[in-house]
């Protein structure tokens, strides 16, 4: 069997989440510099701001998804659920970060100050590494998710318009340029998980199916045609990119999940190695 | 950078001379806050447990982050506007000039603006930290339990903001079919 250290995950999760909060990644980083907009000098300047205060980039530090692989062969003598939520409740108290949380959704809203609890996607893969990917989801990007349970004679075209269309009339209040996540087939439940998974995926990678590579490279375009802009102020690019990840489903059916990430897509992923004992 | 330099406390007064698309810097008191605010002072049927004062403020559609020893204000921007839009006729008639936040608004607020000859300013979100620079002071003016979405008093300084919406009705967004609320 094969085992991983629960401190190593606790300390390094901790740092990967601070990171993802307080730098901006690569590719944000060359789309702000090429764009102009109104406020193109403050959004330069708050990635320096923010990587010599440790003051997070955006205020909203979000509600934090893991999406956890776990190898077949690794045996963990901790639960990998309590580490996790433990991670977020010390890194939202030891830093300057928002807590977002409310507890009861629907009645009393109440924020619980600890920004619990993170969302935990986990699944078992053949293998002995722990492999722990994450989002740090601002609200406003959340709501622009969206499920269509389509009819399967819709096919490609359908997919496209219903995309199209809703990024529309919602696209500018999710923080644009969008990275866009396209989940299709599975039932309704993996099709939204689909499309949040595809938000792992870095600009650039492209699905191993030419048809879904097709499909997101088309995407792209359409999304970059609605002119949504910079802040969506109409100027700049509108999509920082699209991905598609696709799923086996029943025959009366054609789920389509989106789910969009902001400009700052805030994420990471820490692979730990299992040890053989 | 560069902008017009607006004192908050006239604003009420140039409304009618700010340019769609217009950068401003603003000076001056900001009031903040968000969705449950907003519920709680403008219940519908019933009636409000606090009522504040609106004539002239401007209210700034936002959230901070926990604040560094030291600062007035931890990391801050603008929260999606549009989920705002059915409270904004009450605030407005209640006498506020101003609004800001990010991202479009419905038909309905655009009226609410026409109407009531207000602006409304497109703050820049993702730049949370810098904007946590621009403000001096902050105090909780109500609903301290509700911990970030209770309402706030910042005092700002060279703050950015966009016309996005004119004194006139007149819309950046205009083209865009934004819903009626919600996002």
């Amino acid at each position: 069997m094969f085992r991983v250290c629960e401190q190593t995950v606790s300390r390094e999760m901790g740092e990967a989440l601070v990171q993802a909060q307080v730098s901006v990644n690569p590719f944000t980083r060359a789309v702000l510099e090429r764009s102009t907009c109104a406020f193109s000098g403050v959004l330069l300047e708050n990635v320096c701001v923010a990587r010599e205060t440790g003051l997070p980039l955006c205020q909203d530090t979000g509600m934090v998804v893991f999406f956890v692989e776990r190898g077949n062969q690794l045996q963990l003598d901790f639960s990998l659920r309590d580490v996790l939520q433990r991670v977020v409740e010390n890194v939202f108290a030891s830093n300057p970060f928002r807590f977002s949380t409310v507890t009861d959704p629907l009645f009393d809203r109440k924020n619980p100050g600890n920004n619990l609890p993170a969302v935990i996607h986990e699944r078992v893969v053949a293998g002995t590494d722990l492999s722990i990917h994450f989002l740090v989801k601002g609200g406003g990007s959340e709501n622009l998710s969206k499920l269509w349970m389509m009819r399967p004679g819709d096919g490609e075209k359908g997919l496209v318009d219903a995309v199209k269309q809703h990024l529309a009339k919602v696209g500018a209040a999710g923080c644009p340029p969008l990275h866009v996540g396209i989940g299709v087939g599975g039932t309704a439940d993996e099709a939204m998980e689909m499309s949040k998974r595809a938000l792992l995926l870095d600009p650039g990678q492209r699905n191993p199916d030419p048809r879904y590579a097709a499909l997101e490279k088309r995407l792209e375009g359409e999304i970059e045609q609605l002119h949504l802009g910079v802040q969506g102020l109409g100027h700049g690019p509108s999509c920082l990119g699209v991905h598609v990840l696709q799923a086996p489903t029943h025959i009366a059916t054609l789920p389509v999940g989106l789910s969009a990430d902001c400009f700052l897509m805030r994420k990471g992923n820490v692979c730990f190695r299992g040890q053989r004992t | 950078m560069k902008g017009r330099k607006v004192w908050l406390e006239q604003l009420g007064e140039l409304s009618s001379s700010l340019q769609l698309g217009e950068l401003l810097l603003l000076h001056g008191r900001l009031f903040l806050m968000r969705d449950a605010a907003h519920k709680r002072l403008f219940p519908g049927d019933t009636k409000p447990d606090v009522t504040l004062d609106w004539n002239g403020k401007t209210i700034f559609y936002a959230g901070p982050a926990k604040p560094l020893p030291g600062w007035a204000s931890g990391s801050i921007g603008p929260t999606t506007s549009l989920r705002m839009d059915p409270f904004l006729p009450a605030l407005l008639q209640a006498g506020a000039c101003a609004t800001m936040g990010k991202g479009l608004r419905g038909e309905q607020a655009r009226q609410a603006c026409q109407r009531w000859n207000a602006v409304y300013l497109v703050a820049p979100s993702g730049c949370a930290a810098v904007l946590a620079q621009r403000i001096r002071k902050m105090q909780v003016v109500a609903f301290e339990e509700l911990g970030p979405e209770a309402i706030f008093q910042a005092e700002v300084e060279d703050f950015p903001a966009l016309v996005a919406i004119d004194s006139q009705g007149h819309s950046l967004f205009n083209g865009i079919a934004a819903p009626q609320c919600g996002s």
